[in-house]
């Protein structure tokens, strides 16, 4: 079931059994390393977008790395996990190749998979019989605030993100 | 211009206070005719819907208060969504209910009622979150290998089975649904729709007098369930990403979810042709990392969630 699974999952799968594996990532915008998974904690570095890191865990909102010769903790959405680069169109076609190389295997379990495409979504008549499939299936509010008390998720005050600021696109060093 | 809208906002509610008293689909077809040559004329057509919205307020003051005739041939209703302002909740339904319909004619729901209600569980209570109470969410997910994921107005939402496999806990899962659920609260689709098809819109209503409504709204948002693969423009999904991730927290899971999704998608094969569609409609997830990370910033160290990987239901 998870051999679709990304260098992101299994690095977590692979951390669980040893810490020795890293996968490679690339800096996403120019941040801190900090010595532990907290913005509180004493700074050991920077790093500048573009820079590659090696990956050595998660921990919440926090990856564990090692740029040169620094390690420390810097913000998950800082770092793109994997060998792609910035990304981005083009770019992303090296990914594949370095994984396909690197992992033999991954091209049996892809090939054959295709996605949904253009024409079948054109093409597509309404469909009755699976709308009232998908209405059927549908819960109530009740049944829902039910369900997540089972699972003890309480609703949160958590402030809406700001949009981004015009003709602000890059990021600072000291934004955080 | 602002002269031409309010001939045809006077025009359109004299016609629907005194019915028939003006031929109304001539109107429209030369309102439609002139918009054509105009597009012509430049590549870069003026958007009607950034001028009338100062007529708005009359008009659908008048129009509440003298609701069309029913035997009028055309419901200047129809037209009125489209030319003034915000769908009705009515008109958002419709479109959404033809919209999930069509993609469920394209590709079918998994036959797994545990999964399919525990999406639906998951997804409500994220929905409770979002603000929106007058619509009826519904969730499903769809039987392919494809990994996406699908918004329509109205209240639905879709993940392919193949997005759902690469989940781990239901932390993710409520991001994924919350970025959907965002773009429904966002409205997104219905301002495509706006801004794309006002003058098909127009044309059809003013040449297809005795069509039914359904076909009106098939019309509207055209073949099939295409409009779900012509995608939204990149600030709508990056606006999708920070709201669904704060959904998602507010519901009292992990806020990391949804960027733990990301990555996992930016690390599969770029050739990989289950994301195919994927790429086609959303910016690359690494683009989508990056946006999120200069909105999120430090904004979310002291939010603390659940993920619940226990819960989480897996596919066979
Ligand atoms: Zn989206």
């Amino acid at each position: 079931m998870k051999r679709f699974r990304i260098p992101f999952a299994a690095l977590a799968a692979c951390l669980a059994v040893s810490t020795a594996w890293a996968a490679p990532g690339t800096v996403l915008r120019n941040d801190k390393l900090y010595a532990q998974p907290s913005a509180a904690a004493t700074v050991a570095g920077s790093v500048a977008k573009g820079a590659n890191v090696e990956v050595l865990s998660k921990q919440g909102g926090w990856l564990r790395v090692t740029a040169g010769r620094t390690t420390g903790w810097i913000r998950l959405l800082s770092v793109r996990v994997g060998a792609g680069g910035l990304g981005g169109a083009g770019i992303g076609d090296v990914v594949g190749a370095a994984t396909t190389k690197s992992d033999p295997s991954r091209v049996v379990a892809v090939a054959g998979l295709r996605g949904l495409n253009d024409e079948e979504l054109k093409t597509a008549k309404f469909n009755p019989e699976e709308m009232a499939r998908l209405e059927a299936q549908g819960v109530s509010g009740a049944q829902a605030r039910s369900f997540a008390s089972q699972g003890g998720l309480a609703a949160a005050s958590v402030p809406a993100l700001p949009g981004p600021e015009p003709k602000q696109s890059s990021s600072s060093w000291g934004n955080n | 211009m602002k002269a031409r809208w309010l001939v045809i906002a006077l025009a359109l509610t004299a016609a629907s206070t005194q019915a028939n008293a003006f031929d109304l689909g001539k109107i429209l077809e030369e309102r439609i005719n002139k918009e054509l040559d105009k597009k012509d004329k430049s590549k870069q057509p003026q958007q009607p819907a950034q001028t009338a919205p100062a007529q708005q307020p009359a008009t659908t003051q008048n129009a509440a208060a003298n609701p069309p005739p029913a035997k009028q041939k055309i419901d200047a209703r129809q037209l009125g969504f489209a030319l003034f302002g915000d769908y009705s909740l009515e008109d958002e339904n419709r479109i959404g209910h033809q919209i999930a319909g069509n993609l469920l004619g394209a590709v079918s729901l998994v036959r797994d009622d545990a999964l399919q209600r525990y999406v639906n569980l998951v997804g409500n209570w994220v929905a409770l979150q979002s603000g929106r109470s007058d619509v009826t969410w519904r969730f499903g997910v769809l039987d392919t290998e494809d990994i996406n994921a699908f918004a329509a107005p109205g209240g639905y939402v879709f993940v392919t089975k193949g997005l759902y496999r690469l989940l781990d806990n239901e932390a993710e899962l409520a991001g994924v649904l919350g970025h959907e659920i965002a773009h429904v609260t966002q409205k997104h689709h219905l301002k495509v729709l706006k801004q794309s098809t006002l003058i098909g819109a127009l044309g059809q209503a003013a040449s297809n007098k005795a069509q039914g409504s359904d076909q009106i709204v098939q019309n509207l948002i055209g073949n099939g369930a295409e409009i779900m693969a012509r995608g939204l423009d990149k600030e709508a999904e990056f606006e999708a990403d920070r709201i669904g991730m704060v959904f998602a927290a507010r519901a009292g899971y992990d806020p990391w979810g949804l960027p733990t999704v990301l990555q996992d998608m930016a690390g599969l094969p770029a050739k990989d042709e289950r994301t195919s569609l994927l790429y086609k409609t959303h910016p690359h997830p690494a683009d989508r990392l990056a946006a999120l990370g200069e909105a999120v910033g430090g904004r979310m160290d002291n939010v603390r969630g659940k993920d619940l990987p226990d819960r989480f239901y897996r596919i066979k």
